[in-house]
């Protein structure tokens, strides 16, 4: 497969957001290849019965998101692939690997289905299911309506029954998987989540006790394609169904399982409430809570449900669910939190709501996961990007949501996406490589991975994924690398002008990072005009990590009496890791100062985010007052 | 007397094929150690104590003693280097500190 990759992005994932990016960047004239691992599009949107807040059915938006993308030439739909490895080949393109799964179908396929009827090897994979076949094909409704044989359940050519049943000839055993390589400009990952595995909860006896299970089952009870095909029966007894329980937040928030809120469970379940009694004029339905999560506009809706349907509402998670055999009823045993009562139940069904787990996403080109497992940028400035250039989130796999939210994440993914393929490059590093060893310190030290060693050795900032921290340059041993605007130069120049100027007034260098310390500073000189400044010789970076610890030196020992750095708290550093580093350099540096017998208090970090004036005077008053107390630097 | 490296401070220059200190050695007699990449000097004997090490280390992790023939144990001789600028604090064998601070450079 070769392709122009200028222009061309690779989406990761057909959920709503995979979808959503593909076709608005088609529609904005990018070239998109688009890879999803099963073998249809539509992710678990397209196997719900209806989602809220329309309540429309799954073919409604991702129907018409399918034909444009169909529609556009410049894509490409690659089903039953993943992607197994990204790399970066030049300046701004990934050469990604494709794994590109055998469908066993080919697109003659007029899913008669005579192949399922003729396939021997048949499994039932959960108690609410219908048992399926290793040659199927796409239930209700889905993309493409093409069979395909699932290699793990298939006999093999031996077999070959499908081959003689399909009357067009469209089965084919010897098809075998292929690997290719691709180039393009970006990435946007959208490939959704795990469902938090409900059998680790173990006193809800998941997989163990029949009438037990999740809300996504319980999706599939009215499709067509579900256990009694679209009926809200009972699975087992074929009765209609009596009395539902559903708890929330089965496995979230809970430091056993999943420790965070995903957010959307708890509309989905009253969404199911509403299902139930749409569908069955004698059902009861209870629901077990902790709170009833539902923001914004959503409340409406739960008020909604709540006054129509009359929902048994228990504040209290069950501690236990029995099953009786005789009866086969599942009696869920709870303590009511606000009447502190016990209170039991006997219910025919027990639905789960059960949260998003982090994706199972191969490692690959070193994406980091942010605390709860998830992919996601910059929160809250840049939310989609992540920290290697030209990748993008979108949608599920950025954190727990909807699919309103997916939508808007992959709409700013888009953005994103774009704004990077028509931007100027930015102000980045120049190296002189007449001083530079090639030690490749820059190399490890830059956040994004844009400093890459060419075929020379010799590093370069990538000018296309470079985001001008400086982080570099503040490393670099052999001061060989300068980010326009803030070499060493400008160190040397006010050093100079304090040596020229000689004199006992106590004179300080400040370097300030310019996202948050630089504004609070210059909100500092408005409230203070001046007062308590005297002496502080300012000095802007774009980041603290790149402040050269040699900077700091040619400060101390060209008898300036202290070094102030003014960075951001690590957890809200711009550039990920500057505040930690020009941190590592201190501490390193100070060691050295208190071997030399020069007072270690004469450098100094501090952290403050934008609105932190005060607290940035305040330092500076305290900084000042300690190098009072160690009167002047002995190399004045 | 040889340089003594601080596992502490030294960082491997973040396990490089060559750190900066190997590269500077005029006896190349500083080595990573391939388990904990630390610096090492593999051969203290043959030292000539030009400090090219102690000067270059991005972490300032590596300190010498001073050659006894200029002064005797606990006498120390350490380097600073700024962007332009190299200092020397002498501390003497009878704690006496002497402080130099010179422009080096002038491009
Ligand atoms: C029971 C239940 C009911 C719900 N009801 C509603 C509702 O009513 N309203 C609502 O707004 N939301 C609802 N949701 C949430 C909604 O399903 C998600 O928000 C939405 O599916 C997220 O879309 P996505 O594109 O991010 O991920 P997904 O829909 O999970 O799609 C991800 C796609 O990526 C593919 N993929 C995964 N890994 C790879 C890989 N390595 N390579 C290639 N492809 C890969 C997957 O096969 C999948 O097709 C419900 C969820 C559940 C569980
Ligand atoms: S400036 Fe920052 S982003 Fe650019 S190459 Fe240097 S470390 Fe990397
Ligand atoms: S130069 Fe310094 S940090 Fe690098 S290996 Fe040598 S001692 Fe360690």
């Amino acid at each position: 497969m070769k392709m122009l990759a200028k222009g061309r992005i690779l989406v990761v994932g057909g959920g709503i957001a995979g979808l959503t990016a593909a076709e608005r960047l088609a529609r904005a004239g990018a070239g998109v290849v688009l890879v999803e691992k099963s073998p249809y599009l539509g992710g678990r949107v397209a196997r719900l019965h209806r989602y809220y807040p329309r309540m429309c059915p799954p073919r409604c938006g991702l129907e018409v998101l399918i034909n444009n993308i169909r529609g556009f030439p410049h894509v490409e739909t690659h089903l039953l692939t993943e992607v197994i490895d990204v790399k970066k080949a030049s300046s701004g393109i990934h050469t990604v690997t494709l794994l590109k799964k055998p469908r066993r179908v080919m697109d003659t396929c007029t899913a008669c289905g005579l192949c399922e009827t003729a396939c021997p090897a048949e499994k039932k994979t959960s108690f609410c299911s219908q048992a399926i076949k290793a040659i199927r094909g796409p239930g209700d409704w889905a993309h493409p309506a093409t069979f395909w044989v699932d290699e793990g359940m298939c006999r093999g050519r031996d077999c070959s029954l499908c081959v003689q049943a399909c009357p067009e000839q469209a089965v084919d055993l010897s098809q075998q998987p292929e690997e290719t390589d691709l180039d393009v400009q970006g990435i946007i990952i959208a490939t959704g989540t795990e469902l938090y595995d409900a059998s680790l909860i173990k006193e809800y006896g998941y997989g163990r006790l029949p009438g037990v299970i999740t809300a996504m089952e319980l999706e599939s009870f009215f499709r067509p394609d579900g256990p009694a095909g679209g009926l809200p029966v009972h699975p087992a007894t074929g009765e209609p169904l009596r009395r539902v329980a559903f708890i929330q937040c089965a496995g979230s928030r809970n430091a056993n399982h999943l420790p965070y809120c995903s957010g959307y469970c708890c509309t989905v379940t009253l969404k199911q409430v509403e299902y139930l009694h749409q569908s069955l004029k004698d059902v009861q339905t209870w629901i077990f809570y902790q709170d009833i999560r539902t923001p914004g506009n959503r409340e409406e809706y739960y008020r909604h449900v709540r006054e129509e349907y009359r929902p048994v509402f228990i504040r209290g998670l069950p501690s236990s669910i029995k099953y009786r055999p005789e009866t086969g009823e599942l009696t869920v045993k709870c303590v009511d939190t606000l009447s502190r009562k016990e209170v039991r139940g006997r219910f025919d069904l027990v639905v789960l709501a059960t949260g998003m787990a982090p994706p199972a996403l191969p490692e690959f080109y070193g994406i980091e996961r942010d605390g709860s497992g998830f992919f996601s940028g910059h929160i809250p400035c840049e939310p989609t990007e992540l920290r290697r250039p030209g990748i993008w989130a979108a949608g599920s796999v950025q954190s727990p949501m909807d699919a309103e939210e997916s939508v808007k994440s992959a709409l700013a993914a888009v953005a994103q996406c774009l704004v990077k393929l028509r931007q100027q490059p930015a102000a980045f590093p120049a190296l002189d490589q007449r001083k530079c060893d090639r030690c490749g310190r820059c190399v490890k030290e830059c956040p994004y991975g844009a400093c890459i060693p060419g075929s020379d050795g010799y590093p370069a900032a990538d000018p296309g994924d470079c985001r001008g921290c400086g982080i570099c340059q503040g490393g670099c041993p052999l001061l060989c690398i300068n980010l326009p605007g803030y070499g060493s130069k400008k160190i040397e120049e006010v050093v100079d002008k304090v040596l020229t100027r000689g004199g006992p007034e106590m004179a300080i260098l400040l370097f300030l990072c310019g996202n948050d310390a630089y504004p609070a500073w210059n909100s500092l000189i408005k409230q203070q005009k001046g007062k308590g400044l005297e002496g502080i010789m300012p000095m802007v970076v774009p980041c603290i990590g790149a402040v050269n610890a040699a900077w700091v030196s040619e400060a101390l020992i060209g008898g300036l009496d202290g070094v102030m750095l003014a960075g951001c708290r690590p957890d809200q550093c711009h550039h990920a890791a500057g505040t930690s580093l020009a941190a590592t350099r201190l501490d390193n540096l100070k060691e050295t100062l208190t071997r030399m017998r020069l007072e270690p208090e004469r450098v100094s970090l501090t952290q403050v985010t934008i609105d932190d004036s005060l607290k940035l005077f305040k330092e500076i008053q305290n900084f000042k007052s300690s190098l009072e107390k160690l009167g002047p630097n002995p190399f004045k | 007397m040889p340089p003594k490296v601080d596992p502490h401070k030294c960082d491997g220059c973040k396990g490089e094929k060559e750190a900066i200190c190997m590269a500077i050695c005029p006896g190349d007699l500083m080595y990573l150690n391939e388990d904990t990449l630390k610096a090492y000097c593999r051969s203290p004997r043959d030292c000539w104590d030009c400090m090219s090490c102690v000067k270059a280390c991005p972490q300032g992790a590596i300190e010498t003693r001073l050659p006894y023939q200029l002064g005797y144990y606990p006498a120390k001789l350490i380097p600073l280097m700024g962007s332009k600028r190299v200092s020397w604090t002498c501390i003497g064998q009878d704690d006496k500190v002497e402080r130099f601070s010179y422009k080096n450079r002038n491009d």
